[in-house]
This record gives C-alpha cells, sequence and structure tokens, in this order.
C-alpha cells in the first residue's frame, strides 16, 4: 500500500513532516472548573477538569501532595463502526494511566496537599492520534483551571512508512502495520514526559522518528501558547460580564 | 527537519477554509457492516507544474523542458488502452495528472506501474502533476455528478490551469478518445485531440500501428474472413453485469474460478471452482465466451443432460480442427496432454467416463491480458501495398485464441515474430481485436525463437543492474584474512576435496572428499559453494536473484541467476584455488551407515575438477591407484549400497529420455543430437547430493519446523495412471501402484522380448508422475512433506545454490540453525516464504518450459535440411494414426495411417481402401483387410523430416517407413 | 452539586413563586438554545444542543439489520445515553449508569412508540429495505458533555435535530428469483442519501414542581429544589407522544393536567423555534 506518493504526498495529500489542522478551545464546559477541546485533524476531544477539591474517598488522601486521578472514555460513534465501550476495558484503563501520570509530573502537586484534581477525557471523534489529542487538551483543561503546572505538556505522535518517517499519523496511516511512537514533552524545559512505542523499528530510524515527534510536539506546545494567551486576552477584555 | 502544520485555515475566515476539505463516502465491510469513511484532504499551494521553463514554480522536480512541442494531457481510457504508445520513445513531453493515475490504479495494476516506470525515467519526460490537491485545480463533485464525469471535469480544470500557467510558452494539448470530453474541452477553450488524429499527425506512420483501435470502431466493413451478412450478427453471448454476477455467486447459481485452457485442445477449458467442488469442464468457443487463460470468470453450470466428460467429441468447425504435435517427450503428467480426445471410442473402452460437470462462461471477472509473442497467420499482400490491412495473430502459446490486428507493414511482418496486444473482445466479433508493440525477428531464426521462448515463459534476460553488480566483491578475488580467523570456518585445505561436473563446466557448485579414517570408516562430505557469504539479504543482488528464482538452461546459451563473477569465479569451486563452501560432513561405515553428520562452513582447496568422463576413466583403469582415483573408488562403492538400500525403500529410478545437443562453435547450430549418457560417476554424484540434500532437511526442520523451504513431490493419483496402466495391461504387464516400492518393484519385473522395452515402460512411467514443488513447512502436515520419486521423508535443495535461489535459502537457513548468521526477517514469516516458494516454483516450471522448448527448437534446426530415418516405438494408437517414441532423439509425435481429413492412406503405405479398427483393450490398430496390425510397444521404422506446409511455419513431420 | 444553604433554597423558592427565576427568566420561559448539526461527520446524522451550560450531543448510526419477527415490515429505532464524567464526577466510572439508563428509557417511551411499531417518532416502515429480510436500523447515541439543568429536554433537541440531519444511503434492490434471493447494493456515492421525515418527532418538556408552582427548564441548582416534575413528549401537532413522571413527592391529578397542558403550551412554541433552528443549522451546514 502506498502510503506516500513518489511525488512526496501523503493519502491526504500532506507531505512527511506535516501535522493536521490544529484547533483548540477552552472553557467549553460551564461546570468544570476547566476544561478545553482538541482537535488534531479529524480527532476530537474535550477534557475537564475538577478540582482542586476535598478528596471523596478518604483512605486515598495523600498528606504531601495532590491527589490526580484521570479517567479517558470514548463514544460510541466516536469510531467508524459503532461500538459500545465498557468503562473498564484495558485500552481506557491503559490512556487513563498514561495521561494521569503526564499530567502528574506537569502539576505542582506538592502545592495542593490533601486535595484531589480529577481529569475526565472524552473522546468525540477518533481518527489517529487520540493519545496525543487527549495529553494535549488535559494541558489545557489544566490550565484553564489555573492548576500551577511546571510547564505545558505537549505531545504528538510519529511513525514510519514506506521507509519515510510520518508526522502525525491520521488512522489509515496507523493501521498500516508501522510503528507508531507517542511522545509527551515540556517544551520550556525541553524534557521528555511520555515516550511510548508500538511494533519493530531499528534503533537508528528510532532516533529520527523520535526526533520528528519532538519536533511535532513543540510546534503544538506553540499553538497551545498562543491559544492560552489569546483566550487570557479575551477573559480579561470581558471582565465584568457573566461568562456565559 | 521542520514540522510544521499546513495553515490553519478554517479558524480565520471562511474564504480560506477551502484549505481542507473532507471527503466522505460509504463502503461495506466484509462483515456486511456499513462503514462511514471521513478522510481529510488538503489542498496545497506548494506543487509545481513541473515545467523548467516555468518562473514561478519550484523547478526541483521540473522534468518538462522542451517548448516546441506541446504538453500533452492525457486521460484515464488513453493511459489504459494506449499504454504501449505511451511506452514508445517518441511520445514526450507528457503531464500524467494524478486523478488519472489514482483511476488507472483502480482498474489495472499493471499498466499503472508500467506507467510508474515511465514517469520515473527522467529521460522520458513525464511529470506526475498532484492535481486533487492542488488548490486551484482542485474541485468538489457536484450534485447529481457520477464520479466519472467529475474525474473528466477534475481532468479539463488542470488542462485549463495548465493553459493559464504556460499557456504562454507552449501549447497544451489534452487527449482523449471520448467524444464527449472533446466537445466540452473544446468549448471551455482546451485544444483536444483524439490519440488517432495526434499520432498521425506526428508524421510517424510506424506509431499508428501502436495506436489501440477504441471500441467504436470495432465494425468492420473489410473484414477479412467475412463478408456475408449472415456472420456479422452477434457471435457471443452477452456478458452480465457485475452486480447480477455478485449476487449470482452469492446465491450460488453462478461459480468463481480461473479460467485454465487444455494446452493441447484450445477450445477445451477447465474452472477451478471451490463452491462447486470439482473442475467445470467449458467446451467450445461459444461457451467459452471470449474468456482467455488465466482470467477469473463466472461460469453458469449447463443442465445435467448436457454433462460431458473430459475426453467427449469435441464438435468444431472445420478450419479449427486442432492436430497433434511432433514434440519433446513429455517429462511429467504436466507435459502430457491431458484427457485427449480418443476417436472412435467404444461403450466398452476404459475410460474415464464420468460426466464431469459442464458449463458456460457468462462474465469475467478479472481479465489476464498480457503482451502475447507469435506471428501472422500467412494472408496474399493486398493490391496495392501500403494502406492499412487487417490481419490475425496467431500466438506462439497454443491457449491463445486468434487476435485480430491493424498493420500498414504487412508485408514486413509477415515473416516475423512480432509481440501484439489485446484491446477488446466484442460481442460481434469471432476474434478478440488487438494492436501490434514491437517486432523480435525472423520466424526460424534461432536467435529470435530463442527470445519468443524467453518471453514466453518470462524470464528475465535483461543484462545484470549497475546495483546489482555493485554488491559484488572487486576482483580479482581471493581469500582474505578475516576469513581464515573465523572461529566458524573450518579450515579443510589439507584435504583431498575434488570436483566431477560436466565437460566443460564452469560454474562448480559441489565438490567432495572420501577420506579413509584410521578405524576403517570413511569421512565423506560434500562441498557446496558459500554463496551465501556474498549474496546478502535485502541487496539488489539478493532481490534480483530472488525474482530469477532459477537459471535457466537452452541449449545454446545459460541464463544465469546470479552475475558470471560469481558463478564462474568467486563461489565456483574451481580446481587448485582456495574458495569458501559450506560443508556436510559425515562418518560412515565401510557398509554405508550414516554413524554422524556435522555441518560448517569451511575453506577447501579442490586439488582437481574432472568431468564425469575423466572420473568414470580413471575408476575403470585398473592400472591407476593414486590416492584420488582410490578415493574415487571407495566413493562409487559407498554411492552404490546407497542407491541399493534407497531402491529397497521404494525409491523410483524412472527413465527421463535426456537429449543432448552438440552444437558447432561458429554457427551455433546443432551438428548431431544424442541421448544423454548416464554413467556410474553421474550416479555416484547424485547419491551423495541427494544425502546431503536429505541431511540438511532434517536439520533445519528440526530447528526451523515452521518456516523450513522444503521440496515435495505430492503421489500421483490413480487416475493419473491409468495411461500407463492400459498401455501395460495391453502387452500383459501388471504394474502394482499401491506404493512407490510396490511400482519401482513391478517396473523391474517387466520386462520384455527386446531389452530396451523395460526402458520404454519406465519412460511411460515418468509422464504419470506430479511436479516436485518447493513448500514452506509451516503450512503442511509432516506426511504430506514425502518426496514420492525418492521415497523420502523430507527433502530439500541444498546443492546447487549458483543456480538455485531455493538453495540460497536453504543455506541461510542452515546457518541461521548452527546460530553463524541471524535469520532474515523475510524467512521468519510463513506467508511470506510461501509466496516466495510460490514464485520458485513458477520459475523453476517456467524455466523448465523454455528449456524443453529451446530443446524443440533446435530439434527442429536439426533436422532442417537433414532428413532422417530412425527407429521408433508406439506409445499409443488412435483410430487415424499412431502416436511413436524415436528413443535415438528423445521426441514423440504422430504418424498418420490415413491422409488429414481425407481418410485416404499416406503414399508411402500401399493404397488400401478403408478406415483402421481400434482395439481399446489390446491397445492395437488393424487395418481393414486385416493385413496389417500395430501394435503399442512395437517397433517401428520412420522418416523425420522438417515440413512447411504453410509459409514461414516448419514443424517437424514423422512418417512411416516400414514394419519391422 | 455544591450545597444549597437556607437562605438561597428560600430565595429560589420565593423568586418562582414571583414569576422571578435566579437567570431573570419567567416560569415558563427556556432558556437560549444553540443547534449545531453534522458535528460528527462518521456518523450518519449529528447534532450538538447547547442550553446554557447543558451542551449534550447526539449522533445517529444507520446500519443493517433484519426486522423483529412481529413486525417485519419496520425497521428498528435504538436508544442509548451515556453521560460523559465531563459533566460532573459523579459519572465517573459506573456511577452515571442509573442516570444514563434513566434518560434513555424516558428517551425510549417518547420516541420509539408501541411494540407494534405504530406512533413512533419516525415512520419505521420507511426504513425497511426488503420485506422481512433487511431492514435499517437506526442507533441513536446520547451523550451528556456538560450539565447545568434538563438534560432530557436538551437531549430530546439534540435527537430531533439528529434525525433531521441523518442521511440514509441509496439502497438498490435487486429482484431475485423469488423473495428468498432477492439482494440489494449499496450505492456508494456520498451525494445520494435519503433523509427522514421528522414532521412527527416530538420534543420533550420537563415541568418542575418547585413549592406550590411549576416552572420549565429548571437549573441545576432549581432542580435540587424540585419536588416532583413531570416530562411531556409534544410533537408539532400538539399530540403527547409521551409521559414520564419523576421525583418522590405525589402530586394532586388536577395540578398534573395542569402541568400537562402548560407542557403542551411551551412545548408547541419550543418545537417551532427549534425546527427553525435546525432548518438554519442545515443551511449553514451546507453553506460551507
Amino acid at each position: 500500500m502506498e502510503y506516500i506518493s513518489p511525488e512526496g504526498l501523503r493519502l491526504d495529500g500532506r507531505r512527511p513532516m506535516e501535522m493536521r489542522q490544529l484547533h483548540a478551545e477552552l472553557g467549553v464546559i460551564a461546570k468544570a472548573d476547566g476544561s478545553a477541546t482538541f482537535e488534531m485533524g479529524n480527532t476530537k476531544v474535550v477534557a475537564a477538569v475538577y478540582g482542586p477539591r476535598e478528596v471523596q474517598n478518604r483512605s486515598q488522601q495523600l498528606q504531601e501532595q495532590a491527589l490526580v486521578r484521570c479517567e479517558y472514555s470514548m463514544a460510541t460513534f466516536s469510531t467508524g463502526e459503532r461500538r459500545k465501550r465498557g468503562k473498564g476495558d484495558r485500552r481506557s484503563t491503559e490512556i487513563s494511566l498514561v495521561i494521569r501520570q503526564t499530567m502528574e509530573s506537569a502539576i505542582l502537586t506538592h502545592l495542593l496537599p490533601r486535595s484531589q484534581i480529577d481529569i475526565f477525557v472524552q473522546v468525540l471523534q477518533a481518527d489517529g492520534g487520540t493519545r496525543s489529542a487527549c495529553i494535549n487538551a488535559a494541558a489545557l483543561a489544566l490550565a484553564d483551571a489555573g492548576i500551577p503546572m511546571r510547564d505545558l505538556v505537549a505531545s504528538c505522535a510519529a511513525g514510519f512508512l514506506n521507509n519515510t518517517p510520518l508526522l502525525d499519523l491520521n488512522y489509515t496511516e496507523d493501521s498500516g502495520g508501522g510503528p507508531d511512537v507517542t511522545v509527551g514533552v515540556f517544551p520550556k524545559l525541553d524534557k521528555i514526559s511520555l515516550l511510548q512505542m508500538d511494533s519493530k523499528l531499528p534503533i537508528d530510524l528510532f532516533e529520527k522518528v523520535l526526533e520528528l515527534a519532538t519536533e511535532g510536539a513543540k510546534a503544538t506546545a506553540e499553538y497551545m501558547r498562543e491559544r492560552l494567551s489569546e483566550n487570557t486576552r479575551q477573559l480579561v477584555s470581558a471582565r465584568g460580564l457573566l461568562r456565559f | 527537519m521542520v514540522a510544521s502544520h499546513p495553515k490553519a485555515g478554517a479558524e480565520d475566515n471562511r474564504g480560506a477554509a477551502a484549505m481542507l476539505q473532507s471527503k466522505s463516502f460509504v463502503k461495506k465491510t466484509r462483515q456486511g457492516r456499513l462503514l462511514k469513511i471521513v478522510r481529510e484532504h488538503y489542498l496545497r499551494d506548494d506543487i509545481a507544474c513541473g515545467a523548467v521553463y516555468c518562473s514561478i514554480c519550484d523547478k526541483s522536480t521540473a522534468c518538462l523542458s522542451d517548448t516546441t512541442s506541446p504538453i500533452l494531457i492525457v486521460d484515464t481510457n488513453v493511459v489504459l488502452q494506449q499504454i504501449d504508445l505511451l511506452e514508445n520513445l517518441a511520445m514526450s513531453n507528457v503531464v500524467i495528472l494524478s486523478v488519472v493515475l489514482d483511476e488507472a490504479k483502480n482498474k489495472n495494476l499493471s499498466v499503472y506501474n508500467r506507467l510508474r516506470t515511465i514517469c520515473s525515467n527522467p529521460t522520458r519526460h513525464f511529470f506526475v502533476f498532484a492535481n486533487e490537491h492542488h488548490k486551484d485545480t482542485y474541485i468538489k463533485g457536484m450534485v447529481g455528478e457520477s464520479p466519472n464525469d467529475r474525474n473528466d471535469r477534475a481532468i479539463r480544470v488542470a488542462s485549463q490551469w495548465y493553459q493559464r500557467h504556460l499557456g504562454g510558452s507552449t501549447k497544451i494539448l489534452l487527449l482523449t478518445n471520448d467524444a464527449e470530453n472533446r466537445k466540452k474541452a473544446r468549448e471551455e477553450g482546451i485544444i483536444a485531440e483524439t490519440v488517432q488524429a495526434y499520432v498521425q499527425a506526428l508524421g510517424k506512420p510506424e506509431l499508428l500501428d501502436l495506436v489501440a483501435r477504441s471500441q467504436v470502431e470495432n465494425v468492420f466493413k473489410h473484414d477479412v474472413e467475412d463478408l456475408r451478412p449472415s456472420k456479422r450478427k452477434v457471435v457471443y453471448a452477452e456478458h452480465k453485469a457485475m452486480s447480477e454476477i455478485t449476487s449470482g455467486l452469492r446465491q450460488k447459481i453462478y461459480h468463481q474460478g480461473k479460467f485454465r485452457v487444455n494446452r493441447y485442445n484450445p477450445f477445451e477449458a477447465y474452472v477451478g471452482s471451490e463452491s462447486v467442488g470439482d473442475e467445470i469442464v467449458i467446451k467450445g468457443k461459444t461457451d467459452m465466451n471470449r474468456a482467455f487463460d488465466g482470467d477469473v470468470v463466472a461460469v453458469e453450470l449447463l443442465p445435467q443432460e448436457c454433462w460431458q466428460d473430459g475426453s467427449g467429441k469435441i464438435v468444431e468447425d472445420d478450419d479449427e480442427e486442432e492436430e497433434e504435435v511432433v514434440g519433446l517427450v513429455p517429462a511429467s503428467a504436466d507435459d502430457a496432454p491431458k484427457n485427449q480426445a480418443l476417436e472412435g471410442m467404444s461403450e466398452k473402452s476404459i475410460s474415464i467416463g464420468i460426466a464431469r460437470p459442464t458449463g458456460r462462461v457468462i462474465g469475467i471477472i478479472k481479465r489476464n491480458w498480457r503482451p502475447y509473442c507469435g506471428s501472422l497467420e500467412p494472408m496474399p499482400l493486398p493490391a496495392g501495398g501500403g494502406g492499412t490491412v487487417h490481419a490475425l495473430f496467431v500466438a506462439a502459446d497454443r491457449r491463445i485464441p486468434k487476435i485480430r490486428i491493424q498493420t500498414r507493414q504487412l508485408s514486413n511482418l509477415l515473416d516475423k515474430r512480432i509481440i501484439v496486444a489485446v484491446d477488446s473482445w466484442e460481442q460481434t466479433s469471432r476474434y478478440p481485436s488487438g494492436h501490434y508493440v514491437r517486432s523480435i525477428g525472423e520466424i526460424g531464426d534461432r536467435a529470435t525463437e530463442s527470445e519468443v521462448l524467453l518471453i514466453e515463459n518470462d524470464i528475465n534476460t535483461r543484462p545484470f543492474s549497475e546495483q546489482v553488480l555493485a554488491c559484488l566483491p572487486p576482483l580479482p578475488w581471493s581469500m582474505s584474512a578475516e576469513d581464515l580467523r573465523n572461529p566458524y570456518r573450518r579450515d579443510l585445505r589439507h584435504v583431498r576435496v575434488f570436483s566431477v561436473d560436466p565437460i566443460g563446466c564452469k560454474d562448480i557448485d559441489d565438490a567432495l572428499n572420501c577420506t579413509l579414517l584410521p578405524n576403517g570408516n570413511f569421512q565423506v562430505a560434500v562441498h557446496i559453494a558459500d554463496v551465501t557469504n556474498f549474496v546478502h539479504p535485502n541487496t539488489p543482488l539478493d532481490e534480483e536473484a530472488s525474482q530469477r528464482g532459477t537459471s535457466v538452461y537452452l541449449v545454446e546459451r545459460r541464463i544465469d541467476m546470479l552475475p558470471k563473477p560469481l558463478t564462474e569465479d568467486i563461489c565456483s569451486l574451481r580446481a587448485d584455488v582456495e574458495r569458501l563452501a559450506f560443508s556436510v560432513l559425515w562418518e560412515m561405515s565401510p557398509d554405508a551407515d550414516i554413524l554422524s553428520v556435522e555441518f560448517t562452513k569451511s575453506i577447501i582447496k579442490s586439488c582437481a575438477a574432472l568431468s564425469y568422463v575423466e572420473a568414470q576413466a580413471r575408476m575403470d583403469d585398473s592400472r591407476l591407484s593414486d590416492p584420488l582415483t582410490l578415493d574415487l573408488r571407495n566413493m562409487n562403492k559407498l554411492a552404490k549400497i546407497m542407491r541399493r538400500r534407497r531402491i529397497e525403500s521404494g525409491a523410483l529410478t524412472l527413465a527421463s529420455p535426456e537429449v543432448k545437443f552438440e552444437i558447432d562453435t561458429e554457427t551455433h547450430d546443432p551438428l548431431d543430437v544424442g541421448m544423454y549418457q548416464v554413467r556410474e560417476a553421474n550416479q555416484m554424484i547424485e547419491e551423495f547430493m541427494l544425502a546431503a540434500n536429505v541431511s540438511v532437511a532434517g536439520h533445519i526442520l528440526k530447528h526451523f519446523p515452521m518456516c523450513s523451504l522444503l521440496r515435495r513431490h505430492p503421489i500421483p493419483t490413480p487416475k493419473m495412471f491409468e495411461p500407463l496402466l492400459r498401455t501395460a495391461a495391453a502387452v500383459g504387464i501388471h504394474l502394482d501402484i499401491s506404493s512407490s516400492k510396490a511400482l519401482a518393484d513391478s517396473l523391474d519385473e517387466a520386462q520384455g522380448d527386446d531389452p530396451y522395452f523395460n526402458k520404454l515402460i519406465r519412460i511411460l512411467a515418468t509422464r504419470c508422475m506430479t511436479q516436485a514443488v518447493y513448500f514452506c513447512s509451516g503450512e503442511l502436515s509432516p506426511p504430506e512433506f514425502h518426496h514420492y520419486g525418492l521415497a523420502a521423508p523430507l527433502y530439500t535443495h541444498f546443492t546447487s545454490p549458483i543456480r538455485r535461489y531455493a538453495d540460497v535459502i536453504v543455506h541461510r537457513l542452515l546457518a541461521a540453525s548452527l546460530g553463524l548468521n541471524k535469520l532474515p526477517d523475510l524467512l521468519r514469516d510463513k506467508s511470506l516464504l510461501t509466496s516466495i516458494s510460490d514464485n520458485l516454483n513458477y520459475r523453476h516450471r517456467n524455466a523448465q518450459m523454455a528449456g524443453r522448448a529451446s530443446v524443440e527448437l533446435h530439434t527442429l534446426i536439426f533436422f532442417r535440411n537433414r532428413p532422417t530415418e530412425a527407429e521408433a516405438r508406439i506409445v499409443k494408437i488412435r483410430s487415424n494414426g499412431l502416436i511413436v517414441f524415436v528413443p535415438k532423439y528423445g521426441i514423440e509425435g504422430p504418424v498418420y495411417l490415413t491422409k488429414k481429413g481425407t481418410k485416404e492412406e499416406t503414399e508411402l503405405v500401399s493404397d488400401i481402401d478403408g478406415k483402421w479398427i481400434i482395439d481399446e483393450e489390446h491397445q492395437t490398430l488393424l487395418s481393414q483387410d486385416g493385413k496389417r496390425r500395430y501394435k503399442v510397444l512395437e517397433r517401428l521404422s520412420i522418416y523425420i523430416q522438417v515440413v512447411e506446409p504453410q509459409p514461414n511455419r516448419p514443424k517437424l513431420e514423422l512418417t512411416l517407413m516400414k514394419a519391422c | 452539586m455544591v450545597g444549597l444553604s437556607a437562605a438561597e433554597r428560600v430565595y429560589i423558592e420565593d423568586g418562582i413563586a414571583q414569576d422571578l427565576r435566579l437567570d431573570g427568566r419567567g416560569r415558563q420561559h427556556f432558556r437560549s438554545l444553540s443547534i449545531q448539526t453534522g458535528v460528527i461527520p462518521q456518523a450518519n446524522g449529528s447534532a450538538r444542543v447547547r442550553l446554557a451550560g447543558t451542551d449534550v450531543i447526539a449522533s445517529v448510526k444507520a446500519e443493517l439489520g433484519s426486522p423483529q419477527p412481529g413486525r417485519p415490515g419496520c425497521g428498528n429505532m435504538f436508544i442509548s445515553v451515556e453521560c460523559s464524567p465531563t459533566a460532573a464526577p459523579e459519572f465517573e466510572g459506573k456511577g452515571g449508569e442509573d442516570t444514563n439508563l434513566e434518560l434513555a428509557k424516558a428517551l425510549q417511551r417518547n420516541f420509539l412508540g408501541g411494540a407494534s411499531g405504530a406512533g413512533a417518532a419516525i415512520d419505521l416502515t420507511t426504513l425497511i429495505v426488503i420485506e422481512g429480510k433487511v431492514c435499517w436500523e437506526l442507533y441513536i447515541d446520547g451523550l451528556v458533555l456538560s450539565s447545568d439543568g434538563n438534560i432530557l429536554d436538551a437531549l430530546s433537541i439534540a435527537v430531533k435535530a439528529a434525525l433531521s440531519n441523518t442521511g440514509i444511503p441509496k439502497v438498490q434492490v435487486m429482484g431475485g428469483l423469488s423473495l428468498e434471493e432477492a439482494d440489494f447494493e449499496l450505492s456508494d456515492n456520498p451525494e445520494e442519501f435519503s433523509h427522514l421525515d421528522t414532521a412527527q418527532v416530538p420534543v420533550t418538556v420537563t415541568i418542575s414542581k418547585v413549592g406550590r408552582y411549576h416552572i420549565v427548564d429548571a437549573t441545576a441548582e432549581e432542580e435540587s429544589q424540585v419536588s416532583s416534575a413531570v416530562s411531556v413528549a409534544v410533537n408539532s401537532k400538539g399530540l403527547i407522544c409521551g409521559l414520564t413522571k419523576s421525583g418522590t413527592a405525589g402530586l394532586d391529578p388536577s395540578i398534573l393536567m395542569d402541568m400537562i397542558s402548560v407542557g403542551k403550551r411551551v412545548g408547541l412554541k419550543t418545537i417551532s423555534s427549534v425546527e427553525t433552528d435546525i432548518a438554519a443549522a442545515e443551511r449553514t451546514l451546507e453553506a460551507e
């Protein structure tokens, strides 16, 4: 299957190093402390943050830091084929764990001891790169909630098909059987917070793909920062009026 | 490395929202569920037009440089139908739009691949323009517009864009054969032409021949064959629409399968169908309904009353009657004619007369057309030559029907071998229509005929590319210190190693040694050229070899799988040079019992490269007693014991009538032809090669039970033995076919009055055999691994990596099992290995067929101007003649006792009126007056000569001289 | 939900009694409504409805299936609802199951009609492909993203909008020798879609009783004070398609009838504005 034409165009017309169109919005859920939607191409995700608040389950309360919890769920209509998903299935659990760990490393939890921060991520449409979109949405939601963080977390995925590293795979390219490297970075600190890979890749190629994914994540971080600044500007100018 | 994202248009303003489009369509999955697929479609502003002289666009990929000739834009149908024209070097400066490329890919993958090859060649000046992603040339389908119309409109929009963009510098020309498209294009200000008009305007008449006829022009007013109005009616039934076929397949009223034409009777075909569970017989042109060999067709079964058995009579037009030809003796069931029509068969005959499912073709699901080699049917030149005439093309492959083409160079082509491609086959036309592609050379010319048989057997004769040759180590090569230091490579240079091969053999891939050990046992070893040390996986050299699969041996030349420096020098185990090898070492008792076996890579230095004749002479000469001769004799003794043991366990010794040509060194014409002599020395080497292959097979299977490459020989079915049993019974011999051992034993007992009798029976037995094939061990169960002919539970090919790619794979497997190398990824995957073995089987079969065809060709050349008398043996009887086998020359063919079609006797026989009486049970032919009788396996004296019943169609003919 | 103080509770009740609610609305006013259709391109039909702080998405997926044995001439419709934890932490894990079921059941009652298939929101006989053998099955999924009261009404509007947005691929029936062998083919062309007739699709209006008065479209805070509520599904002809009573307190029959008539009146007004909004949303979608 030809994923890149000899002219250097992918199936959707992008070049190998181009990301899909990004779109983010803040404050979409009224009742949440912080919320954001994040779209990467046709992948649409909404994240809501409730917290910091009192710990619901006393036994889980941590004395020195905040308790970060995360739940990931996919809507039944999010994939091409309608599939009813149970809440406890393995993929959801794994991604929930991944998001939680990534966010926890970003949040300055020692500033909010004995409290609980809940992050809920809901996938509305899945077209490849769901994990990255969820992390980005969660990061924006946390920023919207005003929770103190070390740095933003930005995430992007890259793969390797037809002998070329590809940035930001969509669902068709993801199903191509090639490797899939997801990376989450702290852009200002220039540190990698999340690294996952599927399938097999020789070491030297892995470095190239990792570099590409990191660049993509940094570009995403730029965009996120832009949106956050714009959002703040809007809030400042709308001060005094009702939120909605 | 810059990772940027496309300018985010959607959030800015409505106008720029156009940069990201979305395509959606509904698909039905295999489970019957519905899937709505939504895809992003990005539009770009950085797609170049491809012209070197353009001032705006990026020129890094530009290749259109000629401003004098127009830029041609072709539509999809032109690509699909006129690919031969596009491949011609006269076509240049062409823009292929991505919408055209995608449509071609969906409709015909081989045309797409050919187009891509042209486009990737910078000297052809073909540019691929991604119109679907260019922001100015992308269009959305309008409501009510069919996808085809939308694509046509896209082509026109792109042409218009080119007009605006480059119109000032060059002329833009749209080539399309669709009148509607041309009209609309002209209305929109684009210059559009048909392909015909353009080629004519070029002023190169030879190109016009390449122009395929569009279906509109298929109305023949000057039909060569039929002007009678009654014949211009619909000849064939209409093919049903695809939707009807799919629903019919689901309801099981139609059946799908591959159409296989009987090689010996082009008007009979078989469609293997899973849903019917048996092969469906298709008889006659009408029922075959324009299907070609290899097509995937849909078949409707006829009512049961009409079912026929495979060997029933065929009712056909007179001028289509097929005759048997004189050719090489069949070496297996695949070569032998299938279910021949035995005319005048009585009901009491022992035939396979169960009616088999018979049907007719009602639609073609996938066409398997390819360019065919052959020549034009002789016809008188039209008066006032130079105009376009219709001619009939007869393909070399007898399974292909005649093809009607148009040509302006009839006089030039009549005596040539040419290549023709098929365009279409209409209901109203008796023959398919095609067009001429190119000439190969004169008919009968040895080089031309050799090329034809190579093309027909899909054999790659192109010289090795630069990239392949770059993989070879530099010459002169000699062993390096590194090789010596390698702990896995045993130094066996001190061992007395020798090789025995045919005279003049330069690619020596095996050498042996037989050393007497102090304890009275022998250390016997087989050393095979270490090809995999030089051919590494995933290199161009390896890929080329994998594709070729095997070396092809024609009579006068050899087409190598690997480049000569490797085959004849670096890998070849020549005498007196140090060479790298892969060795199998046995310790054997004097009774040839294998006490231990070892596999290792090694360094050897052969002390002698003997020929079979030399080796045999040494062994026979009792005066000689030098160490080498003693080794040979010891080996021979062991070999004889091993052979006897094999035969006792059921190995078959069949006689294969291999024929050898003596070629004139200057003209390369055959000087003499004779049966290949098999000496003891041949059998000795063969024995150890077999033993090596068996040992290696066992070892690799133990380590890689799921992905070993092995070789099996399926047991022939009782049906396949029928002709042999019938013939043997007629002469009073009973053959037991219950097992290979039983057959071997009864073959031994089959002795007749003359010494050749037994050999003859063995030759007849050979043609009942199936073909041995390669397979992946993970795909079959152990009982199926059996090799019938060798009576071996396991077998593989290890001993000839220079000329067979299967051996290269087995070398890699063995090296991996010894821990010397990592097993390449390709070999870890069961399904990949199966597809590799399928390719190897295909290549092997083709090489065999090419080899046979080459021998047949040289036989013909030999007998040209050299008619000969020879002794023959009757192997089959017919109502109008006999099939005889000529041992001296290894050929077989018909001897007619009645003149074809007239039922009169031939001249050489006394003129007795009337038919011949056939006796099936005793396999005899009796003349009406009872005076003459011919029985199967009897001797006959015949006359071999080359005749030319039609100009430029020489063929061998056997005629009767007198009975002895 | 953060608890309300006693003062707040009194404030709410008294305000309602005086026809002046927390956000300034009258008792029978709906909050501002915004409808967007075609938000989920992968579904056959979808809509997103924002009723102030309440945000719901409904999607319709059409699949091929076989009709139920009792009704060979009707297609099938299935409704399910999921409350995303983004709406409230309570919906995390299995916490939302009860609410999901309750909402789904209420919608089913309003939209699905009787056991014979009669009285459904859309004419189920239009969903049949081959009588007795193949029919379309509509799977309607509601997702609650954000909740600020009155989820049921928002969901019903979303479902109505999604159904209007739904496009079913055109099917060509090819006759076989008999009914058993008849087969069909699907048109791949995305342009060829047939739309559903949603004229009969109702809209639910929930009337909640606070103190002695009833309000329409309660916010989350108001809902905490509601003793009992009646949800009435009304279609454009003013016919009542479904009725659900929720809440623990008992209702006097006369008050019940009162609430129902209020519901009908408000419903009719709402439905006409909803239909206008849906049409406008569809038009904006086409223009893109």
